[in-house]
């Protein structure tokens, strides 16, 4: 079986990412976010907890930093001549990220995880398998934007008590006590778009899936789509803002151009284009 | 056809190898210095002097076990990861040379150091029945040496040893 | 003042004879240290039933901190296994014989640290009853571990390791399982008529011994080095600053020969005391081992130092901030402390009336350990306190769970020894023997010549002499 296996294919085995990979995508999920329109409400991580059955650790556990947001709102008080340090509105002169993981097409957490819970799928999603998880946690500690958790409990029994576990969403598990887990850009309304195209047999159109976060946004500032269908808004927006995947350099035209994407000089090449917030100079 | 074992044990190294000088320069017509067995408490590279080169065919095995390992454990790896196309990671390769030349090189010394002991226990003949000439004075200090011989030689080994200060003699008669 | 490693008159009987009484029944003391061992082993396993009970939270394990005690001491125990193999191949090899009173226990010390470490990352794991997953074997649904993962070669290096370490070790004993079974009676005989495969000082025997004993000190070495290589890409592979480090192999692989020679001396302390091993653990032997631990401490420093001037030639501000983070930041001073008994603390070892002095030598071999373990926390943690991300900058200190963990390392690693110090032989007896009797054909022929006969034998002059008569 194997021997064979491996002299024919060799080559195809052989070839990494540079090479252009041996996945021949069918689509390639990204996102946009625009940081001038995020208001930094919070809506989204709210929506990221209600549709992904995350558990509410608590204000202790969350202060001892053991929180379980896969879609954090990180606040930074960059501009303090706009109000920064003004205590009654705090909000004066913040910038608000919201980020999730980046779904890295290079990305540093896969090979390191000792039992393959993580890998690529054929979607450019960065996928997490909690049945094979044992917790080793280097993967974690191989993504630089620190955006894996750990549940370092089991939250069943305290964050969902009666009658709250009816609010679980069905289409996905409750973790166990020992995982990692992380955003997966809602993989599972992802499927079920898809299951539904191929039902009505069509392909999948932009607009048929809107992760959670994208859907709930008041601005619309997070966009989702299939970065291989050019004509979808998230595609528009990469190519508007001159930012390709697979570079870790972008070559733009123009400077004034907001888009990037964070810390991609670590070569990670990852899927979320942020759009840089119109500041006054 | 009788086979008679006499040992000599010697207080000393010396008395032990004049004994196998002699008898290595045919003292004693029809007893050649391939009968000797010599026990020892420690290793004494020098045996190999008096008794003759008689090799070892430990190193053989290290070497095939070692290649055996290296191979085996690289071919082994890449079937394993071979079975999974769908598991691309982090932008590499299926099959990564790297990763699989560290674990192959693993494997090399672990299957070398296997197929050496196992080398050891065959070539050493371990795992046998103890001699029944052992004599416990042997690990303790004193030197053993023994030989296999015919009835009729069995004196005048006997005078080679008395000759050379030996301390005890022992011996034993097997069918 | 003594400047011979050992006393060449020494009568091989006597060496029989003084190994022998160490393993006889224990004395009170012993039975108090085992019961400390014990109690030490209670203190960790209560800590590991409550973590696997209710998760990784008690050990004040969080996000970002995802590592933290358990891995460094993981490679705290991988580090101090290098010790027998230094001492038993690398010395071999040169055939430098004063090893050879020392380098049994030193090579026990090595199977006992691995049996420790390879507990840890068991513990550290958040599924641990998951954790055969990492070995590679047919499961059903034809799934193997990730060989990519340097978590995975760790398997695969500590399991190589510790199975040659157990058969070089076993091997080397073989011809003294050989004495011991001539000597011994009732549940020990049968024991060691077992272990001892039959051994009976053949020259056959012997011959292919000292061939097997040469072939795995030659594979052993590579060996050593690459398990402690290996445990470095632990970090080394990684991504992050202050972890993703190239001298990092050769860096641990000499922090690993610091650990083991540091605990080599501690032992050795020990042990000549307890079991009054005064002739042949010789303080010229300690003062070998001292120098040893000494040139290897100043490789060590060398390494660190020259990793700061690196991160100084660098333009990466990252590598640059996670380095001046640890020298200021809030673990400094523990970082500090490492620094002062990794490169002050080993001057003690230049000096040879502080190497004569053995309670002076105790402390500071502890003091080195001490070190050593420092310093692998300290590579753990402060990388993970500030790494690329500034939402992700966390200070955090390990929880009571964690250090009972690590005390209790401690004491299963005692435990072991202490069964070992008394069921198989602490010094090889046919190496002692070895080494004084070619000192004695070295330094004296005329002592030659008297000592090696016992009473009764006759004595030299009494018939015809034929000494020194090769073929």
């Amino acid at each position: 079986m194997s021997l064979k296996n491996i002299l024919e294919n060799w080559s195809h085995y052989r070839r990494g990412i540079e090479e252009g990979g041996h996945h021949d995508y069918e689509h390639m999920w990204g996102m946009a976010i625009d940081l001038n329109k995020c208001t930094g409400c919070n809506a989204c991580s709210v929506a990221c907890y209600a549709e992904n059955n995350l558990p509410t650790v608590g204000k202790e556990r969350l202060m001892k930093g053991q929180g379980l947001h896969w879609l954090r709102m990180e606040r930074y008080w960059d501009e303090p001549n706009v109000g920064g340090d003004d205590q009654e509105f705090q909000e004066r002169g913040g910038s608000f990220i919201p980020t999730m993981c980046q779904q890295c097409n290079a990305a540093p957490c896969e090979p390191v995880c000792p039992v393959a819970a993580t890998y690529h799928t054929p979607d450019g999603l960065n996928a997490q398998i909690y049945n094979r998880c044992i917790g080793s946690r280097y993967c974690a500690n191989n993504c630089p934007y620190r955006l894996r958790y750990f549940n370092f409990y089991s939250y069943y029994e305290e964050s969902w008590p009666e009658p709250l576990n009816l609010q679980l969403n069905p289409d996905i598990s409750v973790r166990d006590m020992g995982v990692m887990e992380k955003c997966t850009f809602c993989v599972q309304r992802v499927r079920s778009a898809k299951d539904t195209a191929a039902r009505e047999g069509r392909k999948v159109m932009d607009g048929d899936v809107q992760t959670a976060c994208a859907q709930t946004c008041p601005t619309q500032a997070i966009v989702f789509g299939d970065m291989l269908d050019k004509e979808s808004k998230v595609s528009k927006i990469w190519a508007a803002h001159e930012v390709e995947l697979g570079k870790a350099k972008q070559n733009k035209s123009n400077k004034e151009l907001r888009g990037y994407r964070v810390l991609e000089g670590l070569n990670t090449d990852p899927s979320v284009l942020y759009l840089d917030r119109v500041r006054e100079v | 056809m009788k086979r008679y074992y006499v040992m000599g044990l010697f207080s000393n190294f010396e008395e032990a190898f004049a004994t196998i000088h002699d008898i290595r320069e045919h003292t004693i017509p029809g007893v050649s210095v391939d009968d000797v067995t010599l026990k020892s408490p420690i290793e004494h590279p020098e045996i190999e002097e008096i008794l003759g080169d008689r090799g070892s065919p430990i190193p053989k095995f290290s070497l095939y076990g070692a290649i055996f390992g290296a191979i085996f454990g690289f071919l082994f790896l890449a079937s394993a990861q071979a079975t999974f196309l769908v598991q691309p990671q982090g932008g590499k390769p299926v099959i990564a040379l790297p990763s699989n030349i560290v674990l192959s090189y693993e494997m090399m010394i672990l299957f070398g150091v296997l197929s050496t002991v196992v080398g050891f226990m065959i070539s050493a003949r371990l795992m046998t029945k103890r001699h029944p000439l052992y004599s416990e004075k042997v690990s303790l200090d004193q030197v053993g040496v023994m030989l296999e011989l015919d009835e009729k030689n069995v004196n005048p080994v006997k005078e080679l040893f008395k000759k050379h200060k030996v301390v005890e003699i022992r011996e034993e008669v097997s069918q | 003042m003594q400047t011979k490693d050992i006393n060449e008159n020494i009568a091989w009987a006597k060496i029989n004879k003084d190994v022998l009484r160490s393993m006889e029944n224990p004395r009170m003391g012993y039975w108090v240290a085992l019961a400390a061992c014990v109690a030490m082993i209670a203190c960790a396993v209560v800590a590991e039933i409550y973590q696997y009970q209710v998760g990784m939270g008690p050990a004040n394990l969080n996000w970002p901190h995802m590592w933290d005690l358990y891995i460094a001491t993981f490679v705290f125990w991988i580090g101090m296994s290098h010790s027998g193999t230094l001492l038993s191949a690398i010395l071999h090899i040169i055939q430098a014989d004063w090893r050879k009173p020392i380098y049994r226990f030193a090579e026990a010390m090595t199977l006992f640290s691995l049996m420790t470490a390879g507990l840890f990352p068991i513990i550290h794991l958040g599924r641990v009853w998951n954790m055969y997953w990492v070995l590679p074997y047919v499961s059903d649904r034809g799934i193997w571990p990730n060989f990519r993962s340097p978590l995975v070669w760790d398997a695969f290096a500590i399991t190589t390791y510790m199975t040659s370490s157990a058969l070089f070790l076993f091997i080397g004993m073989i011809p003294d399982l050989a004495i011991c079974r001539d000597n011994a009676r009732g549940w020990r005989q049968k024991l060691y008529t077992v272990l001892s495969l039959g051994w009976q000082g053949d020259d056959r025997q012997w011959r292919n011994f000292r061939r097997i004993y040469l072939m795995m000190a030659c594979f052993l070495i590579p060996l050593a080095v690459s398990v402690h290589s290996i445990v470095s890409a632990d970090f080394a592979m990684s991504i992050m600053p202050g972890w993703h480090i190239t001298s990092f192999p050769p860096y641990f692989v000499a922090g690993a020969l610091y650990s083991g020679c540091a605990a080599i001396i501690t032992l050795f302390i020990i042990l000549r005391y307890f079991f009054r091993f005064d002739e042949y653990m010789t303080i010229p032997i300690l003062e070998k081992t001292c120098k040893l631990t000494f040139a290897i401490a100043m490789v060590w420093s060398y390494l660190t130092l020259i990793e700061f001037a690196s991160v100084w030639y660098g333009h990466d501000a990252v590598a640059k901030e996670a380095l001046v983070e640890r020298f200021v930041g809030p673990y400094s001073p523990f970082f500090w402390l490492m620094l002062f008994c990794g490169i002050i603390v080993p001057f003690a070892l230049a000096f040879e009336k502080l190497r004569r002095h053995l309670p002076t030598m105790f402390v500071v071999s502890l003091l080195l350990n001490l070190g050593m373990w420092l310093e692998r926390w300290m590579i753990v943690t402060p990388t993970l306190a500030m790494s690329y991300y500034p939402f992700a900058w966390d200070i955090m200190w390990p929880s009571m769970v964690q250090w009972a963990i690590v005390f209790g390392s401690f004491g299963w690693f005692g435990l072991l020894f202490l069964i070992f110090v008394k069921v198989f032989p602490s010094v090889s007896m046919y190496e002692v023997k070895e080494m004084v009797f070619h000192r004695r054909h070295y330094h004296s022929e005329e002592i030659a010549t008297k000592l090696h006969r016992r009473e009764g034998d006759p004595q030299p002059g009494d018939g015809p002499s034929t000494e020194g008569v090769r073929s």
